[in-house]
């Protein structure tokens, strides 16, 4: 709770809430399991659901309600209740959001957090606005680079205004990305916003050959790759960028055999940019591309299952011990489609 | 399993970033939870593992919640009242404890308060009606519930209901948790659960529902918290040709919610749609209409490297990159059962048709199939998942966690043993038992006792989604001689409908009374179906 809160009367003591009924929470004779609220908590709650059964929409309802949301973040009827009293008052949404911002900052793991600024959002209408919302998305992120709900709301605000002019809010959407995978090649949500921003919103302005794209996006994350080889995050989305494009596996064959040899010693010297080989300090060789391989092979089909088979069987007794009832799973599922 | 154990760290390959330090100060520190025998090479066996589960502390410190309510710091979840019910009872129920009259009159009592009077119930008394809670609500009821007056179920305005889920329905297939509320895969996941238990659903409250959660399943193939689709802002009107992004990466949470929204979905599928042949003898002709589908390599594939490696005890993780997480031993091993029950029997068959069909439409088209053998097919590492539950999800002090050090709470309390239930039981899909539900079905019985009638013309179709979510819900069995305990069948937690995460007795009390149907007994699965 925050210090404005203290020392200050209990609704129930101040004269300007006589004309409210509070209304108690209703939980039965000596209820199970009650929560031992604070006496604040108790007086709050019992006026808000005196107001909201007298239905009033009044600037004391904001000031009541974020009293509440401010000991209970989570408190999704008080949320709901301020929102609605925000549009019968014809309130300013804008200011609304500014008051939100610290509040945001503090409270960012709680969904009504988010989700507020979203209707605030849809009810004002305006790119500006938008742009400045990813502004403060990029801030909170700078702090908390995995918060979920934070990277849903950006995506949100992208989708929902799709504004891909010139200068729009998509336009410096990859570059930060890119920034933030400078930070943390290992920052899966960054990861996930990329595909997004590159494939799964339609095609964006200057993206319109997807075939260059592509191709694009498949080097960036064979360049991740070569920084630090055993990061699932850029093996997954170099996989999703063949599979989006229907590209096969086999594509990129002689990249994914640097990565599997034992030591990063024994890879060629000879610089080939489309196949950048692993930093001295990679870790070999890396489950990740034995089982690239293995989806080579059994994508090739016919004779190729029994070296995919030998790659299961090696994750599966030596490399990834732990799932090894997986790759069982895929030797067993592997020569059943050979047979097939 | 007679391999040594696999302890090496997450290799970093020499590029430390914000993500591998993490990872490593709890590889430390999770290593350090595990038994000096074990570290050193030991095997796993169950005679001299010291992996108890301490069911009496974990029972003690359910009650004094109970009892004593919880402490003031829980006001965050003041609009979680009802799953702090359902949490609490539930994990009961994996615990094997009942509970007496007077406490279950409580308890009835404290829920039903949280109804709202326009349908549905809210997080407390008097907070406005909200699906998550709805499904909270009605799971803890169905464990202190019974039918009759003052027994709870009858109690529950359905008719109410199911117009307030009409009420946050959406027009591309996603529903609003609450008016003026997000949309997510949970939230649907807790409307499918509870209209699935309590006969409530109907083809308008599942027209484009399938489309929704395919559309939300990323490239990693786990799902995201929601898609939503490109037209809002420029025509404010549905346009199903338009990018349907998903918001939000793979996550486990969300992910066991669409997972499991989709085994709720494959009657409508079979019945509203056209591509298969329907699914018996007698159902009428499908709707002209394309079913959606997901892919089930990817989201196996992402499913089973959710677990963590030795260093990590096993545990799952709910997104790539993140830490391992007590909770998604049940949103992440919770998912295999579902999988297994979609693949159909012998799972390693079927995967070459992304194509899903029922565990229980495969039993249905090979009855004579002898595929029900006895051997250890699970897709991740069931002996691993319990010992992260028991070496590291445990708090000496009674309650379980996330991991290490952090305090227990009710939720991980619930979570963590729900996925050691996952992970010592296989629970799937009966021919058998399917057979013997259809051979005592009354359809007049559950159409008395449904809410929404629908025009006459369409009656014989909505029998036949009836019939078939109700057999596809309650023919889930355990199969007896599947079961494995970590430290010894003293750890045995009672077997969940992976579908619910309530037990299987649960889940058809409750079912039997909103469909008014007379349940044949159960046969031990293994007895009934092992040659
Ligand atoms: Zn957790």
């Amino acid at each position: 709770m925050s210090a404005e809160f203290e020392d200050v009367l209990l609704y129930a003591e101040r004269p300007e809430w006589a004309d409210v009924t509070p209304l108690p929470q209703y939980q039965g004779v000596d209820a199970l399991a009650p929560i031992n609220y604070s006496a604040e908590y108790q007086d709050a709650t019992d006026y808000f659901r005196g107001i909201v059964k007298a239905g009033e929409k009044s600037p004391r309802v904001l000031a009541l309600t974020w009293n509440i949301i401010n000991m209970n973040p989570a408190h999704y009827s008080a949320w709901q209740y301020r929102y609605k009293t925000l549009l019968a008052m014809g309130a300013d949404l804008e200011a609304e959001l500014r008051l939100m911002d610290d509040f945001a900052v503090t409270n960012m793991k709680t969904y009504q957090v988010w989700h507020h600024r979203r209707l605030l959002l849809t009810a004002l209408r305006s790119p500006a606005a938008a742009a400045a919302e990813l502004a403060f998305t990029a801030r909170v992120l700078a702090g908390d680079a995995k918060n979920y709900h934070t990277w849903s709301y950006r995506q949100w605000l992208l989708v929902h205004f799709n504004d891909d002019d010139e200068g729009g809010l998509w336009a410096g959407e990859r570059a930060w990305v890119e920034e933030l995978l400078e930070k943390d090649v290992r920052n899966n949500s960054a990861w996930h916003h990329r595909f997004l921003v590159v494939w799964a919103s339609g095609v964006r302005r200057g993206d319109e050959d997807r075939e260059a794209v592509g191709r694009t996006e498949s080097a960036f994350a064979k360049d991740k790759i070569a920084l630090a080889p055993n990061n699932p995050s850029a093996w997954n989305y170099l996989r999703g960028v063949l599979e989006h494009t229907k590209t096969p596996f086999a594509t990129l064959t002689s990249f994914v055999e640097l990565y599997i040899v034992s030591d990063a010693a024994e890879a060629p010297e000879v610089v080939d940019l489309d196949n950048p080989a692993p930093t001295e300090g990679a870790q070999l060789p890396c489950v990740h591309a034995l089982e690239f391989l293995a989806d080579v092979y059994e994508q090739e089909g016919g004779e190729q299952v029994a070296k995919a088979v030998e790659i299961w069987k090696s994750l599966a007794n030596e490399h990834d011990t732990m799932r090894k009832k997986y790759w069982e799973y895929r030797i067993r599922d592997g020569l059943q489609g050979a047979r097939a | 399993m007679a391999s040594p154990r696999d302890l090496r760290p997450t290799p970093t390959d020499g590029y430390s970033t914000a993500t591998s330090f993490m990872q490593q100060d709890t590889e430390e520190t999770l290593l350090a939870h595990l038994p000096q025998s074990l570290a050193s090479g030991g095997v796993i066996a169950s005679q001299n593992v010291p992996a108890v589960l301490q069911r009496n502390v974990h029972m003690q410190y359910l009650l004094r919640n109970l009892r004593q309510g919880f402490p003031q710091r829980y006001t965050g979840q003041d609009a979680s009242q009802a799953w702090l019910m359902h949490w609490t009872f539930q994990a009961f129920s994996c615990l094997g404890v009942g509970m007496d009259g007077e406490t279950k009159r409580k308890a009835r009592e404290k829920i039903l308060a949280m109804q709202h009077e326009s349908g549905g119930f809210g997080g407390g008394p008097s907070q406005a009606p909200h699906l998550l809670a709805t499904y909270a609500a009605v799971s803890a009821l169905a464990v202190v519930g019974e039918p009759g007056p003052g027994g709870g179920w009858d109690e529950i305005d359905r008719q109410k209901m199911y117009e307030f889920f009409m009420s946050v329905k959406q027009s591309d297939g996603s529903f609003l948790v609450s008016h003026h509320g997000e949309v997510d895969v949970r939230g649907l996941y807790c409307l499918l659960a509870v209209a699935t238990l309590l006969n409530l659903l109907t083809p308008e409250l599942l027209q484009g529902v399938p489309e929704f959660i395919a559309s939300c399943q990323t490239y990693e193939g786990g799902f995201g918290n929601a898609s939503f689709p490109d037209w809002a802002f420029s025509t404010d009107g549905y346009d199903p040709a338009a990018p349907r992004p998903v918001l939000g990466e793979a996550h486990g949470g969300y992910t066991f919610c669409a997972l499991a929204s989709w085994v709720f979905l494959q009657p409508y599928l079979r019945i509203y749609y056209k591509s298969k042949p329907p699914s018996t003898a007698d159902a009428p002709a499908a709707i002209d209409r394309i079913p959606p589908t997901i892919n089930m390599r990817s989201l196996i594939r992402w499913l089973t490297h959710m677990q963590g490696t030795g260093i990590e005890l096993g545990g799952f993780k709910g997104r790539t990159n993140k830490l391992v997480d007590g909770c998604y031993s049940w949103w992440v091993g919770g998912c295999f059962p579902l999988v297994d029950g979609l693949l159909g029997p012998g799972a390693s068959a079927a995967t070459h048709e992304t194509e899903t069909a029922t565990k229980a439409e495969h039993a249905q088209a090979s009855a004579e199939d002898n595929d029900w053998l006895d051997i250890d097919d699970a897709l991740f590492n069931r002996e691993a998942l319990q010992e992260y539950v028991l070496f590291a999800g445990q708090h000496p002090a009674g309650g379980l966690r996330d991991k290490p050090p952090k305090h227990p709470d009710s939720y991980h309390t619930l979570y963590c043993l729900a996925g050691l239930s996952a992970a010592q039981h296989r629970v799937g899909p009966d021919h058998s038992r399917r057979e013997a539900l259809l051979q005592s079905w009354d359809a007049d019985a559950a159409r008395q006792k449904a809410v929404a009638s629908g025009p006459p013309d369409s009656q014989e179709r909505l029998d036949s989604l009836r019939r078939e979510s109700f057999l596809d819900a309650l023919c889930w069995l355990e199969d007896e001689g599947a079961d494995k305990y970590v430290g010894g069948s003293a750890n045995r937690v009672n077997a969940t409908q992976p579908l619910f995460n309530l037990t299987i007795t649960h889940t058809e009390l409750m079912m039997k009374h909103f469909y008014q149907q007379n349940l044949p007994s159960r046969v031990p699965k293994a007895a009934a179906t092992r040659p």
